[in-house]
């Protein structure tokens, strides 16, 4: 068997594989955003948001309201950069441990889900902060003084 | 000791420079004593990194605060244990960390190598210098210096994340660091044997067992990392295709594939580029691993701030790398020549070139979609971002192909496999597999995807064991040796041949255990204080799990218990049939430096499933905890029925057998007779037990 049949198998190989990465990026990717850029987007396009997105932002401070008895969360989540924008979040599911919504220190969180009628039905919620595995200096000069 | 460790860090730069410029210079000029320095060079770094070690290790212990580094990772109240866990609990540490254990490895390799392999060392030096060096500026220059001070003393550190004091997680990082650096070594005898052109496969048999070494570590880290988060994140599973998570799978599907295709250099002279290749590409992804980790380049729950120098330095490196391997192998092409063709689709040859392409075209995706947002922001100008469910889809295919593979490659002749060796060797493992498929449809199973995994597991089980019983009750009728007499002397006489079928077992329980994911049951309840759930496993019967109350605790100014502010612990009875079989707790807590909030899970674990209770939530934490009151211990529970997870960590064990019997040292005794009857030799062959040639 000349190597030139491998070459079949390999090209086989390697178009099933793309094939794969390509239907399942377009069937399951979703747009990561910042709020300023959902915002814009949904103006745009009012349909945008149903498709699925991901946004990253900070909680607003004290805006965390949990469901009585039942597992629902909601909460506020504003632009890192521009606090005017913001945006409720619903969550039917366990918060991150991370999850802080404290007026010193809110968390940056990454939410994925579908933006409809002006609130974000969170499917996920990620807990990102720098804080939660170093410290900021300013906090560390706070605890010295 | 400190300013010793800082100092030693400046002292090891020049050295380890000398040493690179000495290694590779010696090898030129063919100066034994060039070369005998550079190597003298090695044990010297090695100490120097090692007091800087102990300097970070010391400045945690004295609670030197005015360090950074103590400052973020440490408090005055953390456990000794994991004050010494903090030289790798952080980006400037761990990277410190890393280098101590390529100095470890190196100093092993130059003494292991002082009186043999010497055509090799002067390259092998120079490179592993070189990488040193690359870490020492690293630490030295792009902000993530261990013993930076923070300009004042604060009274106390920020603590320890409290996820992070964890069994799991003092020994996650550690082995996945040694499994990265052992790899360094394969790697600088790749590239020596590229400078110096003694390209057969003598490079590969002197780098083989740390090959294995690396790939025992990867794969123990990757397990221990998702037994951390099984037990400590408390979400229920174990793998969540977090870009670091996939960044430390990615050299351990490569350094897999770069196991099983050096076989084919071995005993056919083929594939010579691509195991440079492989090599080059491996070492690289252990960069682009540490790199990922720490970095940020990527939103990750484990990475955190951006530091733009250091992704700089690290790509520029790995852009040497890759063009400095690409170069080396273009120049040694003529080479690097295959010295045979596969012959035929049904060889083992076939089997081993298919299960490297699949492995090469898992770590693709894996790149592929972890990558993404960066890819599609580059192109397009818009973030585009995929999850767990892209992985899934395109990984579980992949998986199963690989899986099918793992049983047929060890089954099928080398060159070309007769129909005759087919039916003999594949048909009862195929009814076996077709049978569980069978047995599962009758119990009600329908997962198609799990129906295809466990089908193909049995069908691979069944393989190895016939292949041990062909081999134990050969030696049985040939040596008239007991049968467990028998089966020892196989396994140990060719323990590389056997050790990897054991690894292979082991790999076999995990992805079952995966497929086990399809009949996970979760439901979530609130429960008042001495109500109970029902919670119907697959396995038919029902767990009832009773609410019993909540165990409350709150610091008050005179009386700290530890590090916590309060605890809320709900205590409950597992109930299966009106007899207890466990009583579990989960609770709510928040510690206080760092003040964070952490919820610990309750497991029950028996060999099939794990029952799993989750504290989701509270009705009024504030009243549980300070008033103690019931009214307010209305709790809401996350209960899941987790099939086969243990059977990961029991693949794990095996796995770990597996490896220790194939990496045990001394030669092998190879054997030519009585066991290869073989149609399968040729001129470069090692001969060996072909029992299941034809």
């Amino acid at each position: 068997m000349k190597n030139g049949r491998f070459m079949v198998g390999l090209v086989g190989v390697a178009a099933i594989v793309t094939y794969l990465v390509w239907t399942g990026v377009s069937d399951t990717m979703v747009y990561y955003l910042t709020p300023q850029e959902l915002m814009a987007k949904v103006a745009d396009d009012p349909s945008f948001g149903s498709v699925g997105v991901k946004v990253s932002g900070r909680i607003v401070p004290g805006s965390h309201e949990e469901g009585q008895g039942e597992l629902l969360h909601k909460f506020l989540v504003r632009d890192i950069e521009d606090e005017t924008v913001t945006f409720p979040v619903e969550f039917r599911d366990v918060l991150p441990d991370t999850f802080n919504d404290s007026e010193g220190m809110p968390a940056d969180v990454v939410v994925e889900g579908r933006f409809e009628n002006g609130v974000f039905q969170a499917n996920t919620v990620l807990t990102k902060c720098g804080s939660r595995y170093e410290a900021a200096p300013e906090q560390l000069q706070q605890a010295s003084g | 000791m400190n300013v010793v460790g800082e100092l030693a860090l400046w002292i090891a730069l020049p050295v380890a420079i000398w040493g690179m410029v000495f290694g590779f210079l010696g090898g030129r000029e063919r100066r034994g004593d060039m070369v005998l320095s550079a190597e003298r060079s090695v044990y010297v770094v090695f100490v120097l990194i090692l007091m800087a070690a102990l300097g970070v290790i010391d400045n945690f212990l004295a609670d030197r605060f005015e360090y950074a580094y103590v400052a973020n990772y440490s408090s005055l109240d953390l456990q000794t244990y994991f004050k010494v866990a903090g030289l790798w609990a952080g980006q400037t540490g761990s990277l410190l960390f890393w280098l101590l254990l390529l100095m470890f490895f190196s100093v092993l390799c130059v003494w292991q190598n002082r009186a043999k392999n010497r055509e090799f060392m002067p390259w092998v030096v120079g490179i592993l210098q070189g990488i040193a060096t690359f870490f020492l500026v690293v630490l030295l220059f792009a902000g993530v210096n261990p013993f930076e001070k923070l300009g004042f003393t604060p009274v106390d550190g920020a603590g320890l994340n409290p996820q992070l004091q964890n069994y799991w997680m003092t020994i996650h990082p550690p082995t996945l660091y040694l499994g990265f650096t052992a790899f360094t070594i394969p790697f600088a005898f790749a590239m020596a044997a590229l400078f110096n052109g003694r390209l057969d496969t003598r490079w590969i048999d002197v780098t083989r067992k740390w090959t294995l070494l690396s790939w025992f570590f990867l794969a123990n880290g990757i397990i221990f990392g998702m037994r951390w988060a099984y037990e400590e994140l408390g979400w229920g599973g174990y793998w969540f295709w977090d870009p670091v998570e996939n960044a430390s799978l990615l050299p351990w599907l490569t350094a897999t594939a770069y196991l099983h295709s050096i076989q084919i250099q071995e005993k056919r002279g083929m594939l010579k580029v691509w195991n440079m290749g492989l090599v080059i590409l491996t070492f690289l992804l252990t960069i682009f691993a540490t790199f990922l980790t720490r970095s940020g380049l990527i939103d990750s729950v484990h990475s955190f701030a951006e530091n733009t120098k250091i992704a700089f330095i690290f790509l520029s490196f790995m852009g040497s790398v890759l063009i400095a391997g690409t170069v080396l192998i273009l120049w040694r092409l003529p080479k690097l020549q295959s010295e045979n063709q596969i012959e035929s689709f049904f060889s083992r040859e076939s089997a081993f070139l298919f299960n490297n392409l699949i492995l090469l075209a898992a770590a693709f995706a894996v790149l592929w979609g972890t990558l993404l947002p960066l890819i599609s922001e580059a192109v397009t100008g818009d973030q585009i971002s995929v999850g767990p469910p892209f992985f899934n889809r395109v990984n579980l295919p992949i998986g199963l192909v690989l899986l099918a593979l793992m049983g047929i490659g060890p089954a099928i002749a080398w060159r070309r496999a007769s129909g005759r060796n087919l039916k003999k060797n594949f048909l009862w493992p195929v009814v076996v597999g077709g049978a569980t498929v069978a047995a599962f449809l009758v119990v009600g199973a329908r997962h198609p995807m799990a129906l295809a995994t466990m089908g193909t597991s049995a069908f691979v089980m069944t393989i190895i064991v016939v292949e041990f019983w062909k081999g134990t009750s050969a030696r049985a009728r040939i040596g008239g040796e007991n049968y467990a007499t028998a089966f020892g002397q196989l396994v140990w006489r060719n323990r590389r041949r056997w050790g990897g079928y054991i690894v292979h077992v082991g790999v076999v329980l995990v992805f079952t255990a995966f497929a086990g994911k399809a009949w996970e049951v979760r439901i979530d309840q609130t429960l008042e204080p001495g109500e109970t759930a029902e919670i119907p496993s697959p396995l038919g019967h029902t767990y009832s799990v009773t609410y019993d109350g909540m165990s409350t605790y709150q610091a008050t100014p005179t009386q700290v218990q530890g590090n916590l502010a309060w605890q809320a612990q709900a205590l409950l009875s597992v109930r299966i049939d009106g007899e207890l079989v466990d009583r579990l707790t989960t609770e709510k807590r928040m510690y206080m430096a760092p003040q964070q909030a952490a919820t610990e899970v309750g497991i029950h674990s028996v060999p099939l499933e794990d029952f799993y209770v989750i504290l989701s939530d509270v009705a009024d934490l504030q009243g549980a905890v300070a008033e103690n009151d019931p009214e307010a211990q209305t709790a809401t529970f996350t209960f899941l029925v987790n099939p086969l997870v243990g059977w990961i960590w029991a693949g794990g064990f095996v796995l770990t057998l597996g490896s220790l019997i194939a990496l045990w040292p001394g030669t092998e005794v190879v054997r030519r007779s009585s066991e290869s009857q073989g149609t399968t030799r040729t001129r470069s062959a090692q001969p060996e037990p072909a029992v299941a040639a034809d």
